[in-house]
């Protein structure tokens, strides 16, 4: 359960699995290590989602915001469903593997 | 603690009469296996399992809105996983590993979705090995008129090659060039009469796959191939932020049509993380105290339906900006 929201959160995303095996975790513990991973994530994901004239904001160390250009705003709890979102707001399907979209990133990368 | 306490679960599947049953009769000889084990079939086959924890499952399976075939939950296992946990706490059948035998047509997909994805069974269970027979005599027969065959034969971690005693060595080498071709990193074992060594339903992960995606015969194409799979190799650490982020938009956009991930991948911590996954569904990932064998190489394999292996190739290697590593195309082939 998030205390912040009350949402239920029954699953947790593969992708926020880490290397510590502890069931238990003191409060506060290894909060930066958790914050410094959810910000890079962020910045990875803006670098993405720039594509699309997106942007993916951390909130408060539970969640993450995404925004459109428009003022349009969706409260995304993991990658799970970040991609299922990113979809309702543009009103396409995204795809790792578009070649134009891979055509853009090549693109940026040799510029950079 | 291997599983962190909780329960392993061991999936043998196969197609109709391919030995599933004998398979485990032989396993189930074993005393140590015997006493701690837990057996769930969805079918009394014509040889009779002997075992005193043998529970049986009529599949129901409850499809969920919108979701594809893996997606879905199978309630009858979900009652009987629950029930035996039930009896194990209250000390009337303790035992520490489950056997899910499942029917011949069976796609094994939505009982690691169950598994996987239940509030109470994902904390209880692991799923810890799925192992598939395949009939050496009639393999590829199955193997042209079954597409389930395929679909099994990718979700495999091992695979038992069954009646090896009573087919030819050009059938026992054609379908093993073809089960090497369709699951790269599988174990393949040899039975006769289902004579194995029993303790095969436990996962090993010490096996160097990496030897074995390298040492892999030329792949086989067919005319009408739809399925293929593509293998990667990573010289350097990768950022597993980054990576999970490009693979979890792959399986968002294509997840249907990914039969199975599997890969060991150095993410610059002493011990790699084992992946492992199959169409939407990925195992949580293990990350490993130390590696398993002295080469210390990341691999990633792939095995797709009607996906062009290049562009996940193009689009992996476009993605290595935000991955820090170097991609290398171990071996790319067209199967089936």
């Amino acid at each position: 359960m998030c205390i912040l929201c009350g949402e239920f959160i029954m699953q947790v995303h593969w992708t926020d699995y880490t290397d510590s095996t502890d069931t238990e975790i003191t409060v506060g513990n290894q909060q930066r290590i958790r914050q410094r991973g959810r910000l890079h994530r962020a910045n990875l994901c803006n670098q993405l989602l720039s594509h699309y004239r997106l942007t993916l904001e951390e909130w408060n160390g539970s969640k993450f915001i995404l925004r459109d250009a428009k003022g349009n705003a969706e409260i995304v709890h993991d990658l799970g469903t970040v991609w299922h979102h990113v979809e309702a707001m543009l009103g396409y399907p995204i795809d790792p593997l578009d070649v134009s979209l891979l055509d853009k990133i090549a693109e940026r990368n040799s510029a950079q | 603690m291997k599983h962190h306490g909780k329960k392993a679960i061991t999936i043998v599947t196969g197609c109709l009469g391919s030995g599933k049953t004998t398979l485990l009769q032989h396993i189930l000889k074993e005393p140590s296996i015997n006493n701690n084990t837990a057996v769930i079939v969805n079918e009394y086959g014509k040889i009779g399992l002997d075992h005193h924890l043998l529970r049986q499952a009529e599949e129901r399976t409850i499809l969920l809105k919108g979701g594809c075939i893996c997606c879905n939950s199978r309630a009858d296992l979900e009652e009987e996983l629950k029930e035996l946990l039930y009896e194990d706490e209250s000390g009337e059948a303790p035992f520490e590993r489950v056997v899910i035998e499942t029917t011949g047509m069976a796609d094994p997909s939505p009982i690691l979705f169950t598994v996987l994805t239940n509030p109470l069974l994902q904390h209880r269970y692991i799923v810890d090995c799925v192992i598939t027979t395949v009939d050496a005599k009639n393999g590829m027969l199955q193997l042209r008129n079954n597409p389930e065959i395929i679909k099994q034969i990718t979700v495999a971690d091992k695979i038992v090659l069954t009646k090896t005693d009573i087919c030819s060595p050009e059938e026992h080498d054609a379908i093993l060039t073809h089960i090497q071709s369709l699951n790269p990193s599988c174990v393949i074992i040899l039975a006769v009469h289902g004579k194995v060594d029993p303790f095969i339903i436990q996962e090993t992960s010490n096996v160097d796959r990496l030897k074995v995606i390298h040492s892999l015969p030329s792949p086989v194409t067919h005319t009408n191939s739809n399925v293929s799979s593509i293998s990667f190799s990573f010289s350097q650490p990768l950022d597993w932020t980054a990576f999970g982020l490009w693979l979890s938009m792959l399986l968002h956009a294509n997840g249907e049509n990914i039969m199975r991930v599997k890969g060991m991948l150095d993410v610059g911590e002493n011990g790699p993380v084992v992946l492992n996954g199959v169409q939407h569904i990925i195992h949580p990932p293990q990350h490993l105290e130390q590696w398993p064998s002295l080469n210390q190489e990341s691999y990633l394999i792939f095995i797709v339906r009607d996906i062009d292996t290049a562009l996940i190739e193009r689009s992996l290697k476009t993605f290595q900006q935000f991955l820090h590593t170097v991609v290398k195309t171990c071996e790319l082939s067209t199967i089936y």
